[in-house]
């Protein structure tokens, strides 16, 4: 017990405490700008402001669609790069890299190599595409960016999805495959009645995995389109940087964060009861 | 003699199966190729750009005219060195920390008789749920008043405490694996505790504690969030030079591809090393990796 003394203070001066603060300065008026106005306690104040913005709306909207979408494109590509890299073929292992490898590229880099060699509407691919299309390029940063976000996320995360569920496949033991193919049983009854249940549990962590951090992305976002134009493509960690350390608002901020916190954990909670119950059914 | 013939057919058909898949196959597996390729397109070609002299950057190619180490020469003189250095101390010396501090919690839940072992483990996972911008605010004010903003020593507290959760959640399993009859034994030799920790514990489940540490490091080289918030010049880390490298330098494509490929590099590297044990960690042995 004495061991584990230093973490649970580290942890709980650096997670735990902050927390609660924010909690508290939730409460209160404070633009850290204007020492001149002070600190002054509001109430539910801050929360009334958010509930009836407009803006709050949409960047909750956008955090669900990023979230939910990705999640669902990341888990069917997931499902089909695992299947096709379950075998043996010539350059295996390379074909393996090259599909994990964008997984640990950091945010900042992938935000901008995408933002400028592929996707700049005028000197990168985009735009030469347009060129020999004879099309105007595609709006990436503009009406589109919030579209742009899913794809950079979906990219990145993939791979994720691909190491685990790879490793549930290759989990599943040879007879079992065997004796389904002495059966005769068709390539597609056979992936949808043996494989997927087999490896629902690796799904599952995987798509859980991907909920909570999915939920946290920030950097993405910030290198390339800085949640705009206007909020379009903001999600929840981004809008809580804008307020408090663009506008100083720091109680808004922090009323906005809680918000923020509970959305994660009502949604993180529902997708594992829900996972839960499913297993419930089958037992 | 019915049976036997039977057998016999059904081996024909597997043979004949099996040689109409191995051209069956081709496809699928330039199919593969494929996708592999394209999936890692942005950095394949990245990486083809860093050789690519300014001039021959536009339009795009994947053919390098004039190869040339020209952009890693003038890059490696930037100041982008600063930031690699800052970014690898305050990598390096989180990673240690975070073992240092997690991995005898791990010991302690695993092997020791803690009462609330379960709760304990659970709350520190708990942690990892939250987003950072949950603390960001207080966060950001303590370290003002404290002096700790933009110095190495504040971000390295900081990563220790968002990363021991994750130690302790990936070395679980780990230590699971070690048999408790090793650790009995070795009590019964009167050792102390602290002693086989060191002696049999450490290098028992060492292969698990490495890819953590791998693991981390990532995690800490690749960290934005905290890093664009609470540093401006001298504990800057290399996200947030590459954050503010568009609006500083313009268009300088190839020396942008030259500077990522460099700090993309190690973690890549650390990640393909660790992959296995990562899906092993991260799934807490709910799933085997």
């Amino acid at each position: 017990m004495l061991l584990s003394l230093p973490a649970i203070v580290i942890v709980a001066v650096v997670t735990q405490a902050p927390i609660l603060a924010t909690l508290g300065m939730s409460l209160v008026k404070w633009i850290v700008v204007r020492p001149d106005l002070g600190v002054t306690f509001i109430g539910l104040d801050n929360y009334r402001e958010i509930f009836t913005s407009w803006d709050f709306y949409q960047v909750v909207f956008n955090t669900a669609l990023i979230t939910v979408v990705s999640l669902v494109v990341c888990t069917v590509l997931g499902i089909l790069f695992s299947l096709m890299l379950n075998r043996d073929f010539p350059g295996v292992n390379i074909v393996r890299t090259l599909i994990i490898s964008p997984f640990f590229v950091m945010d900042a880099v992938a935000g901008i190599i995408w933002r400028t060699i592929i996707l700049n509407s005028s000197f990168g691919w985009n735009g030469y595409f347009a060129s020999l299309l004879g099309t105007k390029p595609f709006d990436f940063f503009g009406v589109h960016s919030l579209f742009t976000i899913v794809i950079l996320i979906t990219w990145q995360w993939t791979p994720f999805f691909v190491l685990i569920i790879l490793a549930g496949l290759q989990n599943i033991p040879p007879e079992v495959m065997d004796s389904a193919r002495v059966d005769g049983t068709g390539w597609l009854r056979e992936l949808v009645s043996i494989r997927i249940p087999v490896i629902m549990n690796h799904i599952e962590v995987a798509v859980l995995l991907g909920l909570i951090f999915v939920l946290k992305v920030f950097g993405i976002i910030f290198v390339t389109t800085r949640g705009g134009p206007g909020y379009s493509s903001a999600n929840l960690p981004y809008y809580v940087y804008k307020t408090a350390f663009l506008g100083w608002d720091v109680g808004h901020a922090a009323a906005v964060a809680v918000v923020t916190v509970v959305i994660t954990l009502l949604a993180i909670a529902a997708l594992f009861r829900w996972f839960r119950r499913r297993i419930g059914e089958t037992a | 003699m019915r049976d036997h013939r039977t057998r016999g057919q059904r081996g024909g058909d597997r043979v004949r199966r099996r040689k109409r898949s191995a051209l069956h196959r081709i496809p699928g597996i330039v199919l593969i190729w494929l996708v592999a390729i394209l999936w890692c397109f942005p950095l394949l070609y990245m990486l083809i750009t860093s050789f690519k002299g300014e001039a021959d950057v536009l339009p795009p190619s994947l053919w390098v005219a004039h190869p040339t180490l020209g952009n890693y020469a003038i890059v490696l003189r930037h100041e982008i060195v600063r930031y690699i250095l800052d970014s690898a101390v305050i990598s390096v010396l989180s990673v240690f920390a975070c073992l240092a501090f997690g991995v005898p919690v791990t010991y302690a839940l695993v092997f020791g008789r803690l009462r609330h072992s379960d709760n304990l483990f659970f709350w520190f996972l708990s942690t990892t749920l939250l987003p950072p911008v949950a603390v960001i605010v207080p966060v950001f004010l303590l370290f003002r008043l404290s002096g700790l903003l933009d110095t190495l020593g504040g971000m390295i507290l900081i990563y220790t405490g968002v990363n021991i959760p994750i130690v302790i959640w990936m070395t679980r399993s780990f230590l699971l694996d070690v048999p408790r009859e090793v650790l009995e034994s070795s009590d019964m030799d009167g050792s102390s505790r602290l002693r086989s920790f060191f002696n049999i514990i450490l290098p028992l489940a060492r292969q698990g504690i490495i890819s953590t540490g791998l693991l981390v490091f990532i995690f800490v080289w690749n960290e934005f969030f905290f890093s664009i918030n609470l540093t401006y010049v001298h504990a800057a880390t290399v996200p947030v030079y590459m954050a503010s490298f568009m609006t500083q330098e313009g268009l300088f494509w190839a020396k942008l591809c030259a500077i990522s490929t460099l700090v993309v590099f190690p973690p890549m590297v650390l990640g393909w090393l660790a992959q296995r044990s990562l899906v092993k960690g991260l799934t807490i042995g709910a799933v085997k990796g």
